[in-house]
């Protein structure tokens, strides 16, 4: 440990805190400079602002040094990291906390901030950058930790671990006391997805605060209409941060936990969707600014809303009342009061100000027809809102749940998925009129002949579809339907439009990716199978129909959802693939004590597919001798119709190993006890024979006569016999060569046979006799079980179609964001050069 | 005032009101044993009674387990998957299912494990030092 130690920390608080001042500082200027349009205030504002973000970045570094010297004396280095940590993780764990999280989004933030400097035109320069600047001077106040007695403003990054646990005994006993080792990083989060899914967040999170200062500059200078132009590209970019972290999200979930998904509802995860349907609404409304005036209210609404979406779910997550209704979890770092205070001001400022000013936005002067770009946008965009609301209401629900009962769990998951697919049916077709009539006017007759096509090649996909996916479910199918029409009618825009002119494609293609997801989405989640033997479906076929009852005589309603597999014993699952455990392989060092076992997948004609290797490994951040945490990471086959995705549930292998813990607690508990006497198992056999037993195979390979230098001087015998002992589960092979022994002492002759130890089985050998008439000899080995179970695995597969769709979707939508990123940017600069 | 503001106000009430309808009957309450035998999906936070046997059967391809809800009673848990990996970690339990006789059936569970971003009591950080 470094001498400098402390030393260090107070400067990462002080530099935090000079932070603070400056942002305080330059918003008193930026607040001047708005009133009074007054370009020096504004200047002066700015250089603080860029010295606010120099201090936080400092503050950051100080904070990466402790992390990479492994200063354990400070809490979150403790906490979040150890020495055994990779370097690229110990970076990671900067924002892998919440204090570090926060930092991080400050300095985006900030980044973006000196983007509005150098862009952003009078009037909105300085009210744009005065609303910047308290966003971050809320968000600096979560990481500044002053204390005044018993009360802490923030939660310091720089704290120690006597600061954060003053009653622990040995901080007591020592106050400094410096721990040796940290616990470490979650294993689930070493993934490399998750290394850049916090940063790419932080950036849609910083980038959506933009639109939202734009809106409430416009309502301060009642500028109501100017503002769109320069606030579309950033709320496209915030867009495109945000779903590009949402899909990172998904796909490390999927690709990395036992719930078989890729989204869950979980209040996280609608933590990040929620403000993009917002923003997607406010994208919608700022499209159609120039032409309709309904559109130029619902933008600054939408505007104001996905960044009070972003600040209440991050009030949501990091408050702790979520606490019981995530499966993540949570700190309460008693940031309550300042998420709560930071919540109400900007929805508060947010709406006050729209309200305040509503009178005076400009109204329709006429009533718009339905057949317009603008109604069906418009109407889009109030599509998103009412997905976006009920999506927070159902996160909601520790809060909102009360009004029904005292003690509210969180909604079933039907309840987002029934409320969801309807709006999604009704989007994807508002997408394809809109789409028709946004680059062409129609009437109602000839958008009819115009779609007629679509519809034809639609209801052909939806039909082939129906067949060949045994579709039998009526909703379901208006559900493809929709879905298909989103793909087929937009992909026709899209077609029409790169003939005239490619740049114009991004909008469409974004709706050919909605279309891609929705159709991917029903396929893969309803139509997600668990692969299963025949005698287990079978089982489940008659648990259905409510024939089976248990023991107590009851009706058994839970279904099998799991496959046995023997060790080497195919099995014929979903009349489809011929599935075999072939063993499981602990050389693989990537995690200490992991298996990586393998699964190996035949078609019915007995043609090889593939292998999966999933694998379960002792979570080192929670194990210790006494208990070990074993976790699983799935194996997914990636194809372009389906996934197979599989992770092993139960091993006899792990199940082993617990109960050698169980037998290690039993014997610490009771030592004094002795530890019963082992039943040797014997084998005979010959030179060039094998035999199995307890999973293992024996051969005798040949004798060895012994050197004699170590033996007693009256040997009259020594020889030891060379023995493979191959172990079937693991393909492990061991040679080992037990010796065996005669020696004479004072006219006795005695038998020396030391045992040999294979430790890694828990076994021990003993070359115990020699028969010569049958040129045999005799093996007693400890440690095998009596009754010996055969290796087996409890494997959970599912078959899951057309995953591929959802990601080509997603990346569909990525790409026409990002079209549609340059060429409003493009606007926007042409608007500044005159 | 126009009648095309009555029925988007209508609309908007009949929306709102069958969402909050519905919201209400997909949220349910944190319960007891005792309670969770006259409901269906019942949410019963708990325990694990670690005093008694526990384990996963390969037979009935179920593992079984003790729980004490937050009123005290112990009943006999079923959930039809493996035991999760970190069960014996888990500081509360919260169990989701039907009680039948004197058995819950859960079809799911939710584990709340003392993590490291939780303060846990310190006597977990001691090892730190022994080690």
């Amino acid at each position: 440990m470094s001498e400098y130690g402390p030393v260090t920390g107070i400067v990462g608080k002080l530099l935090i805190t000079l932070s603070f001042l400056f942002c305080l500082l330059s918003l008193i200027y930026y607040f001047i400079a708005a009133k009074n349009d007054d370009d020096k205030k504004l200047k002066i504002g700015n250089w603080l602002f860029v010295i606010k973000g120099l201090f936080m970045i400092a503050a950051s570094a100080v904070l990466v040094m402790l992390l990479f010297q492994h200063q354990f004396q400070y809490y979150y280095v403790f906490n979040y990291t150890s020495l055994d940590l990779a370097p690229k993780y110990l970076w990671s764990a900067f924002y892998g906390g919440q204090e570090g999280s926060f930092m991080i989004w400050i300095i985006f933030s900030w980044i973006a901030g000196l983007g509005l400097i150098k862009w952003t035109r009078a009037p909105y320069k300085a009210p744009v950058l005065f609303f910047l600047g308290l966003t971050q001077l809320f968000l600096i106040s979560m990481v500044v930790g002053w204390r005044f007695g018993d009360f802490t403003f923030g939660a310091s990054p720089f704290r120690t671990i006597a600061e954060e646990m003053p009653n622990a005994p040995f901080i007591q006993a020592n106050p400094d006391f410096v721990p040796n080792d940290g616990t470490g990083l979650n294993d689930l989060l070493k993934s490399p997805w998750m290394m850049i899914h916090p940063p790419i967040l932080f950036i849609g999170f910083a980038m959506m605060t933009i639109p939202y200062c734009f809106a409430m500059a416009a309502l301060w200078k009642r500028k109501y209409n100017e503002w769109v132009t320069p606030a579309l590209p950033w709320t496209l970019g915030s867009n495109l941060a945000l779903l590009t972290a949402i899909f990172l999200g998904g796909y490390w979930a999927y690709v990395t936990l036992s719930f078989g998904g890729f989204w869950a509802w979980d209040p996280v995860e609608n933590a990040s969707l929620v403000p993009w349907l917002f923003g997607t609404a406010g994208i919608h409304t700022m499209i159609i600014q120039r032409k309709s005036s309904i559109a130029q209210k619902s933008s600054l609404l939408f505007a104001i809303l996905a960044y009070i979406a972003i600040v209440y779910e991050t009030f949501l997550t990091k408050s702790g009342i979520l606490a019981d209704s995530s499966v993540h979890s949570f700190t309460d770092l008693g940031l309550y009061n300042q998420l709560l205070a930071f919540m109400l001001v900007i929805a508060g400022l947010g709406l006050g100000m729209f309200a305040w000013r509503y009178k005076e936005l400009p109204s329709p002067k006429k009533e718009s027809k339905v057949l317009t770009r603008e109604f069906m946008t418009f109407t889009g965009a109030i599509m998103l809102l009412v997905l976006g609301l009920v999506i927070i209401l159902g996160t909601s629900s520790p809060i909102l749940g009360l009004l029904f009962n005292e003690n509210p769990t969180p909604p079933e998951i039907s309840f987002y998925n029934n409320w969801s697919m309807p709006i999604a049916i009704v989007m994807a077709f508002l997408t394809v009129i809109g789409q028709y009539l946004f680059w062409k006017k129609y009437d109602l007759e000839s958008l009819a002949t115009a779609l007629i096509y679509p519809l034809m090649l639609t209801s052909i996909l939806t039909i082939s579809a129906v067949i060949m996916g045994d579709v039998r479910n009526a909703y379901y199918m208006l559900f493809l339907f929709a879905g298909f029409f989103a793909i087929v009618g937009n992909s026709w825009v899209v077609g029409r439009l790169a003939i005239q002119n490619p740049k114009l494609i991004g909008g469409s293609l974004t709706h050919v990716g909605f279309g891609l997801l929705l159709v991917g989405i029903l396929a893969s989640s309803a139509y997600n199978r668990p692969l299963l033997d025949k005698n287990t479906e079978n089982y489940n076929a008659s648990v259905k129909r409510g024939e089976i009852n248990d023991e107590q005589g009851f009706k058994v309603s839970q279904t099998v959802d799991m496959l046995e597999l023997k060790l080497n014993v195919p099995k014929v699952i979903n009349n489809q693939y011929i599935v075999t455990y072939e063993g499981y392989d602990l050389s693989s060092q990537n995690r200490p004590g992991q298996q990586t076992y393998k699964i190996r997948f035949d078609n019915l004609e007995g043609k090889f597919l593939y292998y999966l290797y999933p694998e379960v490994y002792p979570m080192l951040t929670t194990s210790n001798a006494q208990n070990v945490n074993w976790s699983v990471d799935p194996d997914v086959r990636t194809g372009f119709l389906s996934d197979i995705y599989l992770y092993v549930a139960g091993s006899s292998f792990v199940e082993a190993r617990n109960e050698e813990v169980e037998k290690r607690k039993v014997l610490q508990t009771a030592s004094d006890t002795e530890e019963e006497q082992a039943e040797a198992q014997v084998i005979e056999f010959q030179r060039g024979e094998s035999k199995k037993i307890g999973g293992f195979q024996f051969s005798f390979i040949n004798f060895i006569q012994a050197d004699t230098t170590n033996l007693p001087p009256n040997t009259s015998i020594g020889i030891r016999a060379q023995i493979e002992v191959y172990h079937e589960a693991s393909g492990e092979i061991n040679i080992i060569e037990p010796l065996f022994a005669v020696f004479n002492e004072e006219g006795n002759s005695y038998v020396m046979s030391p045992p040999v130890n294979l430790p890694n089985h828990d076994l021990s050998f003993q070359f115990s006799k020699v028969n010569p008439e049958k040129s045999s000899i005799e093996l007693s080995i400890f440690g095998l079980d009596e009754v010996y179970e055969e290796d087996w695995v409890l494997v959970i597969a599912e078959k899951k179609p057309f995953i591929s769709v959802v990601w080509s979707g997603t990346f569909l939508l990525m790409g026409g964001f990002t079209l549609s990123i340059f060429r409003h940017w493009r606007r926007e600069k042409d608007k500044q050069k005159e | 005032m126009k009648p095309k503001v009555i029925l988007g106000i209508v609309a908007i009430v009949a929306f709102t009101s069958l969402l909050m309808y519905n919201f209400g009957e997909s949220i349910s309450t944190y319960t007891d044993f005792d309670t969770a035998s006259k409901m269906n999906g019942a949410h019963v936070p708990g325990t694990w009674d670690n005093t008694q046997d526990y384990g996963f059967s390969k037979e009935t391809m179920q593992f079984t387990f003790f729980m004490k809800d937050e009123s005290g009673n112990v009943r006999k848990v079923v959930y039809p998957r493996p035991k999760p990996n970190n069960f014996e970690d888990a500081d509360r339990l919260v169990v989701i299912g039907e009680m039948r006789e004197n058995v819950f059936y859960a079809n799911e569970m939710l584990m709340k494990c003392p993590s490291k971003y939780n303060n846990a009591d310190p006597s977990e950080y001691t090892k730190a030092s022994e080690s």
